[in-house]
């Protein structure tokens, strides 16, 4: 959290995460590199490393696209989420020099314009060679771009939070144009097993953990069954929410996370104001409500960030009787005071 | 300290979170490495073929222009296929050929010229400087054979290429991955070659021409770099195969 915006703040874990992740991508090329040259020496250089960077971003893309719903399947994983937009842009920056190698190589230095070439030399035809894997890979790289531009904070609060994440959901776009670049380029070169099956199984384990995320989500939703009185919603018992830990429920289509702490039970909203973490998978750390993405905090009794963070979720009022947890489906504005439950001792 | 919750701007994570990071980064490095391994060393498109890039040399020979520039230089010395001379195309700088009308005058002379050397197999090519190309000032005291010799009408099934990258500038330089690039330099007027595969990996080239042997650069762009059958005329002159047919007639095979 911050209230100037700075280019990165930096702290032991960011620096911890960037050196693993340029190490990482520097292992990959230069392992690729190295390996190519000693089997395949009379390769050309442009195109050795147009395949190193393009394989490498390709890579990159589906590690960052399974952290999320790990995330979701398993609390551990989410270090590797807390500074996914480093990896973000570092794919971009792969993806670009792959590009530039491709459009310096294969479009410029002929008689037509080389972002023209893009689009037009490759002939529509009925065939699986009519499929124009170029433009895949460019409205990709497009994508890739707007979202590290905008990767920032300050775009993040300048654009709102529903606009932003609208957005970067758009990183499922791209990676289904990449999937046809790759599928109807490089695999109608290199038709080894090994590719085919690397694509295949990226691709599997893409959409199968994405599939298994939402699957859990759907079940804790639907595994609660909404009791009313008139005004109130039987959320659940005490008992069912652990020590400064939420306990989420699924009321009027929202997502609520009810805290217990020190004695006393309040609920939010579930989706936090900066990137729609799930507040609910967080813990109170200081006194505040502490999202597991990235760490923003805010009070349980206001569900606002302490000044001078300018953050705020919607409240709910609560009540509890007979050790179990009611709560008003309706929610209070935005960073407004609803009285916390006190528990019986 | 929290045993169950890191989030990053703390201090410290417990051991137990800090062990399962460090073997979530070696697991991901273990890939990492696995992975770039396979996929460069499995890679079946590279083939054996040269681009002296950075190094000019002087040839001189006799200069054909039909059907598409050539050098014809003397080789000293018995060869196996009993001709006193190798055969060079000829093209221009990045993705064009050599403007034939530019060099009528030269066409059947002996020329001397600078360039750079790409070859692959029993192909060579030369990369010639613009404007390298003048009238040859030593009297050659050979003469190439410049007949064509009719060999028989086939029906070839391979892949158009651009003969200047498929035979060193790229590598590979062929398929569709380098489909827009081919069509580029074909475009640019560097011939167009079907390169006929056979069972035992060698390959063939044929120096794609019209049923009149003119150049058919245009009508080939939208075949380029797909299995193709064309049915012609093959002939041999010096070393180079020519296969003459009607672009209209050549087939994509599915």
């Amino acid at each position: 959290m911050s209230v100037a915006y700075t280019a990165v703040q930096w702290n032991r874990q960011k620096k911890f995460y960037d050196f693993a992740l340029v190490g990482g991508v520097a292992l990959y090329l230069v392992t690729f590199g190295a390996v190519t040259e000693i089997f395949f020496p009379f390769v050309t250089e442009e195109i050795l490393l147009m395949r190193a960077f393009g394989t490498a971003a390709f890579l990159l893309l589906h590690i960052i696209l399974c952290i999320g719903p790990l995330c979701r399947l398993n609390p551990k994983f989410l270090p590797l989420l807390y500074n996914r937009r480093h990896a973000g842009v570092t794919c971009f920056l792969l993806a670009f020099v792959h590009a530039l190698l491709v459009v310096a190589t294969y479009h410029a230095g002929g008689d037509l314009n080389p972002i023209l070439s893009i689009f037009a030399s490759s002939p529509i035809t009925r065939s699986v060679a009519g499929v124009p894997f170029q433009p895949f890979g460019f409205f990709a790289l497009v994508i890739l771009f707007l979202l590290a531009a905008t990767s920032h904070d300050f775009w993040l609060a300048n654009l709102t939070a529903p606009v932003w994440k609208a957005l970067h959901i758009s990183i499922y776009f791209a990676y289904a144009l990449l999937v046809g670049h790759v599928t109807f380029g490089t695999l109608q070169g290199e038709t080894s097993w090994l590719y085919v099956t690397a694509m295949a199984a990226g691709l599997g384990t893409v959409l199968g953990l994405h599939f298994l995320g939402a699957r859990k989500e759907l079940e804790k939703d639907s595994a609660w069954e909404q009791k009313t009185d008139d005004t109130l919603v039987d959320a659940c018992a005490v008992a069912d929410i652990p020590e400064k830990r939420a306990h989420i429920v699924c009321v009027s289509g929202e997502r609520v996370a009810i805290f217990k702490y020190d004695g006393k039970i309040s609920a939010v909203s579930n989706v936090c104001q900066h990137q729609n973490g799930p507040l609910g998978e967080g813990k109170i750390i200081a006194g505040c409500i502490t999202c597991p993405w990235h760490g923003y905090q805010y009070l349980p009794e206001t569900g606002a960030s302490p000044p001078p963070f300018v953050e705020k979720v919607p409240t709910f009022n609560v009540r509890v009787n007979n050790g179990r947890v009611w709560i008003d489906p309706k929610p209070n504005p935005a960073g407004s005071h609803a009285p916390p439950a006190l528990l019986e001792t | 300290m929290n045993h169950d919750f890191y989030i990053g701007w703390e201090a410290k994570a417990s051991t137990e979170i800090r062990k399962h990071v460090r073997w979530m980064v070696a697991g991901l490095l273990v890939m990492t490495l696995g992975l770039a391994l396979a996929f460069a060393a499995t890679q079946q498109t590279i083939g054996i073929s040269v681009f002296e890039w950075g190094t000019v040399k002087k040839f001189s020979g006799v200069l054909r222009l039909q059907p598409y520039p050539h050098l014809l230089v003397s080789r000293p010395g018995k060869t196996s296929s009993n001709l006193n001379f190798s055969t060079y195309y000829l093209v221009a700088p990045f993705k064009f050929g050599l403007p034939r009308e530019k060099l009528a005058s030269f066409d059947g002379k002996t020329v001397s010229l600078q360039g750079t050397l790409i070859y692959r197999s029993t192909q060579t090519m030369i990369e010639v400087i613009p404007d390298s190309i003048k009238a040859g000032e030593t009297k050659i005291d050979w003469l190439p054979d410049g007949a064509t010799i009719g060999l028989r009408r086939q029906k070839l099934v391979g892949e158009i290429v651009d003969s200047k990258c498929f035979l060193g500038v790229m590598n590979p330089g062929q398929l569709l991955p380098h489909r827009a690039c081919a069509i580029r330099c074909i475009s640019g007027g560097i011939p167009p070659v079907l390169l006929v595969r056979q069972p035992d990996g060698s390959a063939h080239y044929f120096l794609l021409v019209s049923t009149d042997g003119r150049p058919v650069n245009r009508e080939v762009l939208d075949l380029v770099a797909e299995p193709v059958q064309i049915t012609g005329e093959v002939e041999r002159q010096g070393e180079l195969l020519i296969l003459r047919a009607d672009p209209k007639t050549i087939r994509r095979i599915k």
